[in-house]
């Protein structure tokens, strides 16, 4: 009897939460008998499974409700706001007796005979006012036979009923507990094959073994993908309730309020869609109460009347990213802007130079609440920064966007499932530790002068694409004693935080990216704040999952001063000011310029052996693009790498070589023309200095030309899996474009493995007209032309003198 | 309790009881990968099939580490997994004993067992194969910190 209950109440929860965006829907187009027929069919069912227990009440509601919806379906009557008010009063009547009925507690008496009279008043407005029309049933009874009801109304309603089974899915109900249990018996399986996978491949080539091996292979991660899929729920359940929800929410505010949900078939973890139900709410309950303003505000700035709130959620690889956007009156930067220098967020001086995105995006900072008076809508004592804590909880990230008066749009990143997760191995001192792949921008490699590493006090700092980024050293970190070599050429993560900011993490070398089932640690564990969790590499070591943000934080690296304080070099384009941005440089004369921030592309470093001279107007390779290149000095260069600036007018590109690059600043000052210097727009004081203003125009006059793709050499490569992954970074780095077969031309130079070289060789089949061979020993048999798979140096040298000796060949062409 | 089927064990030096019905089963511990940064009396995390276990240091855990040599008793190769609180550990101890059934209450005796041994333990019990200390898992988990901050707190 228990279970039977147990499924009653759980049954009747699935249909309440599915039945509520229904009735909002029918509300918004009464002639939907679709709708219609869903939610008689709910309060029907509930009637019936009344009949098994003993619940009077309920019995009696949902009756009176099933009543009153049948005379709608029947035709009897219209359906109206009164109406539907009164059927959700029901329902959630309803829903409150289901939760006392399992938590065994006794539902305080009374107050159904107002509901159902609710139903019953409105039902009589509209059948008086209808009188004529009807020519029976206007006085239909409290307590009529619902059967007879039913049997004439069945009928009618069969077509419609057919369709709606159609889209239906099957369902069943299974504790998470189990999941759970087959999730990690599969991956014990998992771990298993890789073990026998391990002992296959020491015993050697076994095809009797192999065969079968693979099909287990295959069937295995297709019984893994499987299982994670289990654990997946459509957003739908999510959405399911929101039109409810902006529907009492709107009208207790007295506006009116569209919903338009997209993307419910979007999947996510189970827990994952726990998670983000609550902020999802706040920042609805935040647009419907702040953003949309009131109807007849809306008709005097001549919006429509109804506000439209759109939510959509869309999938994009690992991450799911969920859209909610209004038109209403959008965020008032000023006045956020005012709250946060009141509050001590930031400073007047920082207010001055910061870009709008900025300052909209402080509403997320601890401490922020730009409501003066506290609703009961919005203001809960919760703010957006717990809102941003619990998505960045789970590794995900929130932003924000608005235009004046046309809306305002909040944009959540979260990953696709909690458990399991994209990472990378690094290592450092002989530990090695995984790192989620969704925090990693970029990997650096290089010797610590090419990345200007430098100590300021106790903090390191690297440079990358022209900003000084914060550097940790993950060996300092854990405590970890690290060796000499990997100190002074080490390898940079370059992590971006949820937040937006940053910061590099060096370590001694990266191992392999993958697929990480991410197991819960101890408490005592967790409580070093430095790991998120463990996980079991292939061959069943496990590591721990290093827990970026809270490094990053422990290290105070995610505080916006510290990131106000570095500020961007480049790429500061997407500011709203008002004010004109440049670039301030010195060139190669020593004189200060600038330069307008919309030309700057990029700030590019390239070594000066790359310049070539030979032609009237030196030119730079850079991103297989030939850019014409000025502002070099007459005499040879003294130091051996330049910093280029790459302006664009949108079709052609130049590139600008400077001395140093100062910083992008707002032109604040009169600016005074001078009309000797053609190459000058203006002289302008930047800080009290003059700076002048490069003319842009004339600048693109004369020295603009659309960029050539400079001709990369091709290279063809064996085939295999190695090839891929381990040969094709190298050749790529080495200036080569990938092809293939079929689009390999004589140009094109070939690596080919020598056994199979000498195949081809023996058999006669054509090879590319210059051919690299690789040996897999790294002792070279005598007199032969072969380089050591793995001797980088050999492979480089052998590149480049094939590369070389293309373009001889080229120019003699 | 009496009755109940306990495991002994043997850390530094002394004999110990835990609830049969707390111990999952005995492994051979593997590689232990350290945790850097985590208390010492957490020795890292070992694998179990799929499963990673926290490796506890038994000795240390109860907060010996300083008083005794780490080297002073033999380690066993073999460990006993526990789980508390959701989440698995390895123990590792002295030596596992036996397996032997509980002859009466856990009881103190006059005198107390010492600091250390006072916070982890919830009484002696007699077995069939002699006296143990009755260790309170939970206790022994939450490490040597705990009690210490309970001195501080009570200063």
């Amino acid at each position: 009897m228990d279970d039977l209950l147990a499924d009653f109440i759980a049954e009747t929860r699935e249909m309440l939460e599915a039945s509520g965006g229904e009735l909002v829907a029918w509300e918004a187009d009464p002639a939907d008998r679709a709708r219609l027929d869903t939610i008689f069919r709910f309060v029907h069912t509930v009637k019936g499974n009344c009949g098994f227990f003993d619940f009077p009440r309920l019995a009696g509601l949902s009756h009176a409700a099933e009543d009153a919806l049948a005379d709608c379906r029947a035709g009897r009557r219209d359906p109206d706001q009164q109406l539907v008010s009164a059927v959700l009063a029901v329902i959630d009547r309803i829903a409150l007796m289901i939760d006392a009925i399992e938590a065994g507690e006794a539902f305080p008496e009374g107050g159904d005979d107002s509901l159902i009279a609710a139903l019953d008043v409105s039902h009589e407005t509209v059948s008086g006012a209808g009188l004529a029309g009807v020519k029976e049933g206007s006085n239909p009874p409290l307590h009529a036979p619902a059967e007879t009801l039913l049997a004439a109304n069945d009928e009618a309603a069969a077509p419609y009923r057919r369709t709606e089974t159609a889209t239906a899915q099957r369902t069943i109900r299974l504790p998470v507990e189990l999941l759970d249990r087959v999730m990690s018996g599969v991956s014990d399986m998992v771990l298993a094959r890789n073990d026998l996978a391990h002992r296959l491949r020491q015993a050697g080539n076994q095809p009797t073994i192999d065969g079968p091996f693979e099909r287990l292979t295959t069937i295995l991660s297709d019984v893994r993908d499987a299982i994670t899929r289990m654990r997946m729920q459509r957003i739908e359940t999510l959405f399911g309730a929101l039109p409810r929800l902006v529907r009492d929410l709107s009208a207790e505010l007295g506006k009116q309020v569209m919903v338009d949900l997209d993307g419910g078939d979007v999947e996510l973890d189970r827990e994952m869609i726990e998670t983000i139900r609550d902020p999802l709410t706040h920042i609805i309950r935040n647009a419907i109460d702040h953003g949309i303003e009131a109807p007849s505000a809306r008709l005097a700035s001549g919006k429509r009347e109804i506000g439209l709130l759109a939510i959509a959620a869309r999938q994009s690889g690992n991450t799911i990213s969920i859209v909610i956007s209004d038109d209403g009156r959008g965020l008032d930067e000023e006045r956020i802007a005012a709250k946060a220098i009141a509050t001590g967020l930031i400073t007047a001086a920082e207010r001055a130079v910061a870009s709008r995105d900025k300052i909209l995006n402080l509403i997320f900072e601890p401490g922020f609440s730009t409501a003066e008076t506290v609703s009961n809508v919005s203001g809960r004592g919760v703010g957006l920064d717990v809102v941003r804590q619990n998505l960045e909880k789970v590794g995900g990230s929130i932003k924000v966007s608005s235009q004046p008066g046309e809306g305002t749009l909040f944009s959540l990143q979260i990953p696709l499932t909690l458990s399991i997760i994209a990472g990378l191995t690094v290592e450092v001192g002989g530990h090695r530790f995984a790192i989620p792949q969704s925090y990693v921008e970029e990997i650096v490699q290089g010797t610590a002068r090419a990345l200007e590493f430098t100590r300021m006090g106790e903090t390191a700092l690297v440079t990358f694409r022209g900003n000084r980024v914060p550097c940790l050293m993950l060996g300092e970190v854990l405590g970890v004693a690290s060796c000499e070599i990997a100190a002074s050429e080490p390898t940079l993560v370059m992590l971006r935080l949820a937040s937006g900011d940053l910061f590099a993490l060096a370590v001694e070398g990266i191992h392999n990216h993958g697929d990480l089932v991410v197991k819960p640690l101890a408490p005592a564990v967790m409580r070093t704040g430095l790991y998120a969790g463990s996980t079991l590499l292939d061959d069943g070591q496990p590591v721990l999952l290093l827990d970026v943000a809270n490094i990053a934080a422990q290290a105070n690296l995610v505080s916006d001063t510290r990131v106000r304080a570095l500020g961007t070099l480049d790429e500061e384009t997407a500011t709203t000011s008002d004010m004109p941005r440049a670039m301030l440089f010195t060139d190669f004369a020593g004189r200060r310029s600038a330069v307008r921030l919309e030309l700057v592309q990029r700030i590019e470093t390239a070594p000066a052996a790359a310049i070539d001279r030979s032609a009237a107007r030196p030119r730079v390779v850079i991103d297989g693009l030939i850019l014409p290149l000025i502002g070099l000095p007459e005499a040879p260069l003294a130091q051996s790498r330049v910093r280029l600036l790459r302006l664009s007018d949108g079709a052609c590109e130049l590139l600008y070589a400077v001395r140093e690059v100062e910083d992008a600043v707002e032109l604040t000052e009169a600016l005074h023309p001078v009309p000797e210097d053609p190459l000058a727009e203006a002289v302008t004081l930047i800080g009290g200095q003059p700076v002048t203003l490069i003319d842009a125009h004339e600048l693109f006059a004369r020295h603009g030309e659309p960029p050539i793709a400079a001709a990369r050499p091709r290279c063809m490569l064996p085939p295999g899996e190695w090839a891929r992954t381990i040969l094709a970074p190298l050749v790529a780095s080495a200036g080569y474009d990938i092809v293939s077969e079929d689009d390999a031309d004589n140009a094109a130079i070939g690596i080919v493995f020598d056994d199979i070289f000498e195949v081809a060789e023996a058999l006669g089949r054509t090879l590319p007209g210059r051919v690299i061979r690789l040996r897999d020993q790294p002792d070279a048999p005598e007199g032969c032309e072969t380089i050591y798979r793995y001797d980088r140096e050999g492979l480089l040298a052998a590149l480049a003198a094939a590369s070389r000796a293309g373009i001889r060949t080229g120019e003699a062409a | 309790m009496t009755g109940d089927l306990l495991v002994i064990a043997r850390i530094a030096g002394r004999r110990c009881a835990l609830a049969a019905l707390d111990v999952k089963s005995v492994i051979e511990i593997g590689t232990v990968t350290p945790i850097p940064r985590a208390p010492a009396w957490i020795a890292g995390i070992t694998a179990l099939r799929s499963q990673a276990l926290t490796v506890i240091d038994c000795r240390r855990a109860l907060g010996l580490g300083g008083v005794l040599a780490a080297d002073e008793w033999a380690t066993d190769h073999r460990a006993v997994v526990v789980a508390e609180g959701g989440h698995s550990y390895a123990l590792m101890v002295d030596s596992i004993e036996d397996i032997t059934t509980a002859a009466g209450e856990a009881g103190q005796v006059p005198g107390g067992f010492g600091a250390e041994w006072s916070r982890v333990a919830t009484g002696m019990i007699e077995t069939l194969a002699g006296p143990a200390l009755m260790l309170d898992l939970a206790a022994l988990l939450a490490g040597p910190e705990v009690a210490r901050h309970e001195i501080e707190a009570g200063i």
